[in-house]
């Protein structure tokens, strides 16, 4: 175990025990999914690719990968992101994994 | 959403096509540097088309130069351009606005008047009432005053019996109540011909009905002129046998049928009407001169914006005019504008003298009298006294005496017998 996993894992203790809400806590992002239309990605860190069909987003330590069609960036702020279109499916990736 | 949208018209956008390798590097560094992006699409594999506002355009050349990209402005849309637009046609713009100020100006204008409601009188009778109370097509709006206006249709108006004056848009409605004057039918059946007014009667001329009463005689309010009730005698049969000796012939019986009295029953009638006037009075009068002062009146509360707080002036007239807001329903808006206008005036005091104070009284006795006689009575006589008390005062009391024929016949049914059984 580095000594990253260690910090995460006081790091989730510790909202557990005083009940702060995670996201802040341990920097994750918060997703809302609107039907297959629309995304909203609060505490991002950037967009790392993006084309019609497949948009990949970094947030925190991993990515969110986005597919579908149509996908259109509808805004982007410094830590909000809202992706439109079709969307076929949304997944969660390791950071360095290869999709 | 729907306000950021409006918010970046008002700036104005411009819609770029990026070309470039790292454009998500290119979106990440705007995203990062607080430049507001949106709508961002792939248009092909090196190629994305954003929205920016134009002040953050600059800034992006920068970020552009950074990952080695490049933009072109494709679409310029919102205020500045149109602005930028119409500079460059001039006449449009002033066209544009003259056209708005004409409409907004013309809409203050009463273009049409509707009557409404009204069942005996015409459209052109009240439509001439109020072009007098000054509602006519043409007149300014802020001139109206449709409490005056109804207030004038009803006094002009005898048989209206409510009248309400709305202005929408450019239109007014005049609504109109008619009084359902009941009027009697001229009666037909039988009627005497009864005196009116008291008076001494001068003539009589019947031409259906029964004489009651003889030239010289005086008669009272409600006796009868000319009955309707004719008696007839009845004579008894001629085939009678005669009468035996010593018996009288029976009282003469008599029939009564009953007509509508007709006829002229002039008579001399006296009226007397009563004037005064002091010798000297005080008037008062506008001077013409008038100060007006707004306020805005919110829940009680009163706020001067301009004019006076009190009237400038030592004698004066307060014509005062609250305008408030429409109301919904039972939600009313609880401010009002209100228009004070402090209308100066003059009192002076007029010294008629003794003759011209004798002349007004005398006129005003006259016009009392006038007011009371019919159309066709003629006058035969006119007198004129002034009263004195035997104190000595500054009013001038005239008494006036006229003296008129006049015809003081007035229908009245008659009850049959018949009728007066049932």
């Amino acid at each position: 175990m580095s000594l990253r996993d260690l910090q995460r894992k006081f790091k989730k203790q510790f909202s557990d025990f005083f009940e702060i809400p995670r996201d802040i806590m341990l920097d994750l992002p918060k997703i809302v999914l609107v039907g297959n239309l629309q995304v909203f990605i609060e505490n991002h860190r950037g967009i790392v690719e993006y084309t019609v069909e497949k948009v990949r987003i970094k947030v925190g330590e991993g990515e969110v990968g986005i597919t579908g069609h149509d996908l259109m960036l509808r805004n982007i702020k410094m830590d909000e992101i809202c992706v439109e279109g079709h969307i076929k499916s949304l997944c969660f990736l390791e950071p360095g994994e290869v999709w | 959403m729907v306000l950021l949208r409006l918010f970046s018209f008002l700036l104005g956008h411009v819609s770029l096509v990026v070309r470039g390798e790292f454009l998500e590097k290119f979106v990440n560094l705007a995203a990062s540097r607080g430049i507001y992006l949106w709508d961002i699409t792939r248009l092909e594999n090196d190629k994305v088309r954003v929205k920016v506002r134009i002040s953050d355009v600059r800034p992006l050349r920068h970020i552009a130069r950074a990952t080695q990209s490049s933009f072109k402005v494709r679409e310029r849309r919102g205020m500045p351009f149109m602005i930028n637009r119409l500079k460059k046609r001039k006449l449009l713009a002033i066209g544009g606005i003259a056209f708005l100020i004409t409409l907004y100006f013309l809409s203050s204008f009463v273009w049409f008047i509707g009557v409404t409601g009204n069942d005996k009188l015409s459209d052109e009778q009240i439509k001439k009432i109020a072009a007098q109370a000054g509602l006519r097509p043409g007149v300014a709006k802020w001139e109206l005053e449709p409490k005056e206006i109804e207030k004038i249709i009803r006094e002009q108006l005898p048989s209206v019996a409510w009248a309400g004056v709305y202005i929408k848009g450019t239109h007014v409605i005049i609504e109109i109540a008619e009084r359902k004057l009941v009027q009697e039918e001229p009666h037909k059946g039988p009627a005497h011909l009864v005196a009116g007014k008291a008076g001494l009667i001068k003539e009589v001329l019947v031409l259906n009905g029964q004489a009651k009463v003889k030239e010289g005689e005086t008669v009272l309010p409600g006796s009868i002129l000319i009955s309707g009730e004719i008696l007839q005698e009845v004579k008894p049969e001629a085939s009678n046998q005669p009468l035996p000796e010593g018996q009288e012939p029976s009282a003469p019986q008599y029939v009564s049928h009953f007509v509508q009295a007709k006829g002229i029953v002039r008579a001399r009638v006296w009226y007397e009407g009563y004037g005064e006037c002091r010798l000297a009075e005080t008037v008062e009068k506008r001077t013409g001169q008038e100060k007006i002062s707004f306020c805005i009146k919110f829940r009680g509360k009163e706020i001067i914006i301009s004019g006076p707080k009190e009237s400038p002036y030592q004698h004066y007239e307060v014509k005062k005019i609250v305008k408030s807001l429409p109301q919904w329903r039972n939600i009313g808006i609880p401010v009002e504008v209100t228009t004070v206008h402090y209308l100066e005036k003059v009192v002076s005091r007029l010294n008629h003298g003794l003759t011209g104070a004798k002349q007004i009284a005398e006129q005003k006795a006259m016009a009392e009298i006038s007011a009371k006689l019919p159309k066709d009575a003629k006058i035969v006589e006119r007198r004129l006294e002034v009263v004195d008390t035997g104190q000595h005062e500054d009013l001038v009391r005239v008494k006036a005496f006229v003296e008129t024929i006049e015809d003081i016949g007035v229908i009245k049914p008659l009850k049959t017998h018949e009728e007066a059984r049932d």
